[in-house]
């Protein structure tokens, strides 16, 4: 790997210096594909970068920063099963051209949940769909699957139900241990990447609130000199940065699933904050549809709900903090 | 380098395996605990491990922060001793002589320091809190015939361990002309001269860390003064940037070591799976991690030389808020049982006596700037959000 984070972090800003530089879906998705960040975490020898997962972080984060649209997280996902999968026909270049961003689209709820493959991204345009049953992991064809779109407020994603057909042709990734292994693996990634959506879009709509605040003038003086409105800032200015210390502390060190949907919880729980304080901080133009504020809300409660919540991460962490050692 | 780091990791969790004091935690009184404290700081001289933020060739000095930060890793793993008494004097009069002193002065304070000799600082007054700039205790130059002195009359507070120090820093007002800091001069104050009373502070937890410091007319020859007249809020700003951080290391790992005494009361209390309190358990386990790696992170910064202004704030706001955030939950899980009154462990935050922890919580919200000036300073000076104007009236004495 040759590429630091720094410079990941500057390629992606020069491409996408904002939210509207990344708000057309077909054309960032372009963008991404051509920058080779599908290829990033897939080891030199199938033809990837070869980039660890603190690399990752930093472009999920990125991703969060500007509501990148569209169904990266899903991409990643089904690229990640795809290096990670055992040996068959059609594999190679199924994994080049997933790296050159063909979608394979897959659920982005908690494995744990159910079988019903829900809150699917862009499943209109895939082709395929990595699917997590009961001891396998498989990548199925979704001609003739019945997809059905479920509307959500969040703007940036487009997330579908499907229903596969009953002769779908399926190819198996992983079974037994080595799907366990291998569903370890994607749901840290999950948890990794929306954690990172959150740090980025926290810390892009803090960054807005507070160019607000020392723009906007009530009683003849800005409203960033109120100290009551300050010390709100500064509260979520720490708590960003606590997060994001967990984020990059342990996106590189932790594989424990446990540990990382602990994290991505942590993550999410600072977006809401920043997201939830931000409308008010808006006064009335933040509940305007024409300020973006809106779009980051809705986007960080999105990112909580999704690959498991607060409470169920929470639990999970509390159960293996209290488990005799 | 790293060969270098686990090797010290090795030979010192070897050493502190033999020589961690393991029954600290038993003093039941204030000078127990000192003597604690003195033979443990003792030890750890002789040992090479007391001052490693000190230059060589200071015994045990010459450590990079690197290092240094190992050092306190494993102090906190072993659950030793803070070293209470002796940090004004390790770190702080340490780093006012290191940046501002004379080599007499270096030359007359450093050695007592290593020998036990123990500071305190007098900054705060009663009238001069967050706002230091208001001190008023006056310092006068007169002369004497051997040479001359400061006549120095005011009251100090919250003195850490003052009751126990043979030296303090003091900052006392030479001038009232210009701006307040362009007034103060900074000055060594011998706490056994005449004119010098301290009372300790009774404090809500029922210990005495903190005490009141009476100066009547002390006289303190010139050559105790470090840097200029009139210089002494510089010198001032050299002794509080001291602790680089290690500290809030330290203590932030302690915090998550001291879990597991969390996690022992909830199973007393037979609430291991009560949802509601294993899920608190949980994220509280994730965010004392978190502050853990902001802690981390903040000393990488200072190693890579890329602090900036605010971060210490913020290491500082995250930890406090954290651990009244531990002991909340252990006042919680304690229920009626936990408002039976036990006697408090000196020198520890997460001693599991949840009210003690609670209440002595607040130390760490309110002392060393309080969670409101750091809030202060991480909107205004790390995300420039503007000051507010410095004069104001009262309404009532408008025309």
């Amino acid at each position: 790997m040759t590429v630091t984070c720094e410079e990941l972090r500057d390629s992606a800003q020069k491409v996408f210096p904002d939210w509207e530089a990344a708000r057309d879906p077909a054309h960032s998705w372009q963008t991404i594909s051509e920058l080779g960040w599908f290829m990033l975490g897939v080891p030199e020898d199938q033809g990837g970068l070869g980039a660890g997962r603190g690399e990752l972080a930093v472009i999920f984060a990125e991703c969060g920063r500007v509501l990148l649209p569209g169904a990266v997280i899903a991409q990643f996902l089904g690229v990640e099963a795809l290096a990670g999968a055992q040996d068959f026909a059609g594999r190679e270049s199924l994994l080049e051209a997933a790296m050159a961003g063909e979608l394979i689209t897959t659920s982005l709820e908690h494995a744990g949940s159910d079988a019903a493959l829900r809150c699917v991204p862009d499943a209109d345009r895939a082709r395929h769909v990595l699917v997590r049953q009961a001891g396998e992991i498989a990548l199925v064809a979704l001609d003739g699957a019945e997809i059905s779109q479920t509307p959500t407020w969040d703007l940036s994603r487009r997330l579908f139900d499907v229903t596969l057909a009953a002769d779908a042709r399926r190819t198996i990734l992983a079974s037994g241990d080595a799907a366990e292994e291998l569903g370890a693996r994607l749901d840290g990634l999950l948890s990794l990447a929306l954690a990172g959506d959150a740090l980025g879009g926290g810390q892009a709509l803090l960054t807005m609130t507070i160019d607000y605040l020392k723009d906007r003038r009530q009683f003849e003086r800005p409203l960033a000199m109120f100290q009551a409105l300050k010390h709100r800032v500064a509260n979520l200015k720490a708590a960003l940065v606590t997060a994001e210390s967990l984020y990059y502390g342990r996106a590189g060190a932790s594989t424990d699933a446990v540990a990382l949907g602990a994290m991505k919880a942590h993550a999410c729980t600072a977006f809401r904050q920043i997201a939830e304080d931000a409308v008010q901080l808006h006064g009335g133009v933040g509940l305007t549809a024409e300020y973006p504020v809106h779009l980051f809300l809705k986007r960080a409660l999105l990112d909580a709900a999704l690959g498991g919540d607060a409470d169920y991460w929470e639990e999970q962490a509390g159960r293996q903090a209290l488990a005799p050692a | 380098m790293t060969s270098t780091l686990d090797a010290l990791r090795t030979e010192l969790r070897a050493w502190l395996a033999d020589n961690a004091p393991k029954d600290w935690r038993a003093a039941s009184t204030h000078d127990q605990f000192a003597a604690g404290q003195r033979d443990w700081f003792a030890r750890l001289v002789a040992a090479g491990y007391a001052i490693p933020h000190w230059p060589e060739p200071w015994p045990g000095g010459g450590r990079s922060l690197a290092e240094q930060k190992v050092i306190y890793e494993e102090l906190a793993r072993a659950d030793a001793p803070r070293l209470l008494l002796s940090f004004v004097s390790t770190y702080h009069a340490f780093a006012t002589f290191a940046e501002c002193g004379t080599e007499e002065q270096r030359a007359r304070y450093l050695p007592g320091i290593l020998a036990g000799e123990t500071w305190c600082q007098g900054f705060s007054e009663p009238g001069a809190g967050s706002d230091m700039a208001a001190i008023r205790t006056r310092a006068v130059r007169v002369a004497r015939e051997g040479g001359d002195v400061y006549v120095v009359t005011g009251q100090k507070v919250w003195s850490t361990m003052a009751q126990y120090a043979d030296y303090s820093l003091l900052l006392a007002r030479t001038s009232d002309e210009g701006a307040r800091q362009a007034g103060l001069t900074y000055l060594v104050m011998d706490m056994k001269a005449p004119g010098v009373t301290v009372r300790p502070i009774h404090q809500i937890q029922g210990d005495e860390e903190f005490a009141e410091i009476f100066i009547d007319e002390v006289e303190i020859p010139v050559s105790a003064r470090v840097g200029e007249e009139g210089h002494g809020w510089a010198v001032a700003q050299a002794t509080l940037a001291s602790e680089r951080g290690l500290t809030l290391m330290e203590l932030s790992y302690r915090m998550r070591g001291a879990l597991s005494r969390l996690a022992e009361a909830i199973r007393a209390a037979g609430r291991e799976n009560d949802q509601g309190i294993v899920r608190d358990f949980g994220r509280l386990a994730t965010r004392i991690d978190a502050v853990c790696a902001l802690a981390d992170r903040f000393l990488q910064k200072r190693m890579d030389d890329d602090e900036q202004v605010g971060d210490a704030s913020i290491v500082k706001l995250a930890y406090a808020r954290c651990l009244r955030a531990y002991a909340d939950l252990g006042v919680r899980v304690s229920g009626l049982a936990g408002q039976l009154h036990a006697p408090i462990t000196f020198g520890d935050l997460n001693s599991g006596n949840w009210m003690a922890d609670f209440m002595n919580s607040y130390a760490w919200t309110i002392a060393g700037g309080s969670d409101e000036i750091q809030r202060n300073i991480i909107a205004e000076r790390m995300l420039g959000m503007p000051r507010e104007p410095k004069h104001w009236t009262l309404a009532e004495s408008k025309p």
